[in-house]
């Protein structure tokens, strides 16, 4: 049913109630230094982004959704420039991104040993 | 290892952090949308006195841009919403809370 017209003319960002635990890393923090800060959330991005990648959770995040580009197919006939790969491709990136950061900001930190470099070959 | 906030450091001022990106902050329609959110969703828990969401700023890099400010008329308020809302989602982050110091609030030093 979506016929109810509301003043609201969208949903809110927030989520429901339910709280998010990551073991080792608090949500509610005593102060930190701007570093301190700059570091740890740093590693929160990155278990979020890892859990997403682990458990495949590719919905769509952006509040405007970006115009599709023209299918690309595989030998198959498959398409695989799907809005979930590339969903997908936009995660690995940042996780990738934000992991080369951490190596080299974070002292004594050890990439997950789920995360593999990527190489620059493809398939 | 990151220490959990403790109930005597409370302050008037409740900082969010991890909810926002700088770029998500410079389209002003979707600036106000985010402030408006927030401000909807900080006011179940006390009377807001003023809030704070620092733009990103071409010319400069600008402190505290993608932390959240909000200061609330007494301290338990504040409290209250740290417990409410640190481990809640907001959009497809986690948000993670601290308190404030109040003059360094005050004097945008973030």
């Amino acid at each position: 049913d979506d016929g109810a017209e509301r003043k609201r003319k969208r949903k809110s960002r927030w989520g429901d109630e339910q709280k998010v635990i990551m073991p080792g890393l608090p949500t509610s923090v005593s102060k930190l230094s701007k570093e301190q800060s700059e570091k740890y959330l740093l590693q929160i991005r990155l278990e979020e982004l890892s859990r997403k990648l682990r458990i495949g959770d590719f919905t769509p995040t952006e509040r405007t959704r970006s115009p599709s580009p023209e299918p690309v197919y595989n030998a198959d006939g498959k398409r695989i420039n799907t809005r979930e790969a590339r969903i997908k491709k936009k995660l690995e990136d940042e996780r990738h991104r934000l992991m080369e950061l951490a190596i080299k900001t974070i002292p004594n930190f050890r990439p997950p040993t789920d995360y593999k470099r990527p190489t620059k070959t493809q398939e | 290892p990151v220490a959990s906030a403790k109930e005597d450091e409370a302050t008037r001022v409740l900082q969010l952090m991890n909810m926002v990106t700088p770029e998500e902050l410079e389209d002003d329609d979707e600036y106000q949308d985010i402030w408006d959110d927030i401000a909807e969703e900080c006011s179940k828990f006390g009377k807001i006195i003023d809030m704070k969401i620092p733009r990103p700023n071409k010319a400069e890099a600008v402190p505290g841009c993608g932390l959240i400010f909000v200061r609330y008329e007494t301290k338990d308020q504040t409290l209250e919403a740290l417990r409410a809302l640190a481990g809640r989602k907001f959009a497809d982050r986690t948000v993670v809370a601290t308190f404030m110091d109040e003059d360094n609030y005050l004097a945008d030093n973030f």
